[in-house]
């Protein structure tokens, strides 16, 4: 969960959510403990704001809670499965508020997103490249080229949309999208080579 | 559009890489988790970039949320001591407490005391259904005996290797293993104490999917496959 996710903490995570299955509440108190400040810093990108990533984060918890029995860690890590479910969640919310952004208040001066990150943490790049340097992928990140790079990392980072990215990196929606994907695909390669199956 | 289809796939995957990155605008995030719910395909799409792109998170530095968003939970999903640090303190709730201590002392007077034939022992029964609802094992004890019979309703399909395991599941606390069960017919397990002491405090029974031979932990590791209500009667 933190940069490193060791091999035993995976383990111990999983074992945890077994137990949040059988609605086990020290487990339970023992995976928050273990998981919400990584996990919380996930959802604080992606909203920019700490009263909203709080209140998701607490659905992210209870949605853990009451569907830990459909965990299998067979098909997926702890943190994959724990990210996915924050990660959703906030970007959910991100669209949702685009969409009405965009219906309702779209001249009122509610224009492009802030791009401030919480506290000044490091930047997307910096951490697409810490990224694949904890998880010895450095090579799939390298092969990307500029534009898909920082598109990507703006998108997985900061949750923009391709809307926001095309006006944030001043290129036509069509531009971004292909980036993108093109960017995509040869992560996908790379990355299948890189990580062992699980 | 049927996305599950085989000429649909880079099409799928596609978009799946572009749910999973979350560039995808409100409408068409709603409708691909949508159909994800319903399309084992497309959710494995889903789930596989998940896979891949959440291995970038792990570069994101952690930051402490507050201990709002702790105590938050807790109220909302009604755990122990949610409201622990007003309660202890009342004098109604003492007071609460010492009639509570009171009724019970009381009750076991009256049933130590009492004739033995006038509180015939209750049997218990536990219906325990998957996610669907269908009942697939019952287990039961019988009054005065001191084993719980578990009975499969249908075999089970155990993947080779894995093993069901009965679990007690306390008000309180941790899940306490009953044993490995069959997949298919009946077993008798021994109860370590007669059923009212060994089943105090449970109010249901779960099994999960674990290694063979049981869980290697002591706690449920594997996915929680029928759980049901524990019913006295």
């Amino acid at each position: 969960m933190v940069a490193s996710a060791p091999a035993d903490r995976q383990a111990r995570a999983a074992a945890l959510i077994g137990r949040v299955a059988l609605a086990d509440q020290r487990a339970f108190e023992e995976l928050y403990r273990l998981t919400s400040s990584h996990l919380y810093a996930v959802a604080l990108r992606i909203v920019r704001d700490r009263g909203v990533a709080e209140e998701l984060l607490q659905e992210a918890y209870v949605a853990v809670w009451h569907h830990a029995a459909s965990y299998s860690a067979d098909r997926a890590q702890p943190s994959t499965w724990l990210t996915a479910i924050v990660r959703n969640r906030c970007l959910d919310h991100v669209r949702k508020r685009e969409l009405d952004t965009v219906s309702m208040t779209r001249d009122e001066g509610e224009g492009a997103p802030e791009l401030d990150l919480p506290d000044g943490g490091p930047g997307p790049a910096e951490l697409l490249a810490a990224g694949a340097q904890a998880h010895a992928v450095r090579e799939c990140v390298e092969t990307l080229e500029g534009g898909s790079r920082q598109a990507i990392a703006l998108a997985f980072f900061q949750g923009l949309s391709h809307s926001e990215l095309a006006s944030h990196l001043a290129q036509p929606l069509g531009t971004i999208k292909s980036w993108i994907r093109r960017g995509l695909e040869r992560l996908k390669g790379c990355l299948e080579r890189a990580q062992a199956p699980r | 559009m049927n996305l599950s289809r085989p000429d649909r796939r880079e099409r799928l995957d596609a978009l799946a890489a572009e749910y999973a990155l979350g560039t995808m605008p409100a409408r068409a995030r709603a409708r691909l988790a949508r159909i994800a719910r319903a399309d084992a395909t497309v959710a494995r799409a889903l789930s596989g970039w998940e896979r891949r792109i959440a291995a970038l998170a792990d570069a994101v530095p952690p930051v402490q949320p507050s201990p709002r968003v702790w105590h938050g939970l807790r109220v909302r999903l009604g755990l122990d001591g949610a409201d622990r640090g007003s309660r202890w303190r009342s004098l109604p709730f003492w007071r609460g407490l010492a009639l509570a201590g009171f009724v019970a002392a009381f009750a076991l007077g009256i049933a130590l005391f009492a004739p033995r034939t006038e509180r015939p022992a209750e049997s218990i029964v536990v219906v325990l259904a998957g996610p669907d609802g269908k009942p697939a094992l019952v287990a039961s004890v019988p009054p005065g005996e001191r084993a719980l019979a578990v009975k499969t309703l249908a075999p089970v399909a155990v993947p080779a290797g894995r093993a069901l395991e009965l679990w007690m599941l306390p008000g309180q606390g941790a899940p306490r293993s009953l044993g490995v069960i069959p997949h298919d017919g009946v077993r008798q397990l021994r109860l370590d104490a007669p059923p009212e002491i060994a089943l105090r405090g449970i109010d249901a029974l779960a099994v999960s999917l674990e290694p063979a031979g049981g869980s290697p932990t002591g706690s449920p590791t594997g996915p929680v496959l029928y759980s049901g209500r524990l019913e006295r009667l």
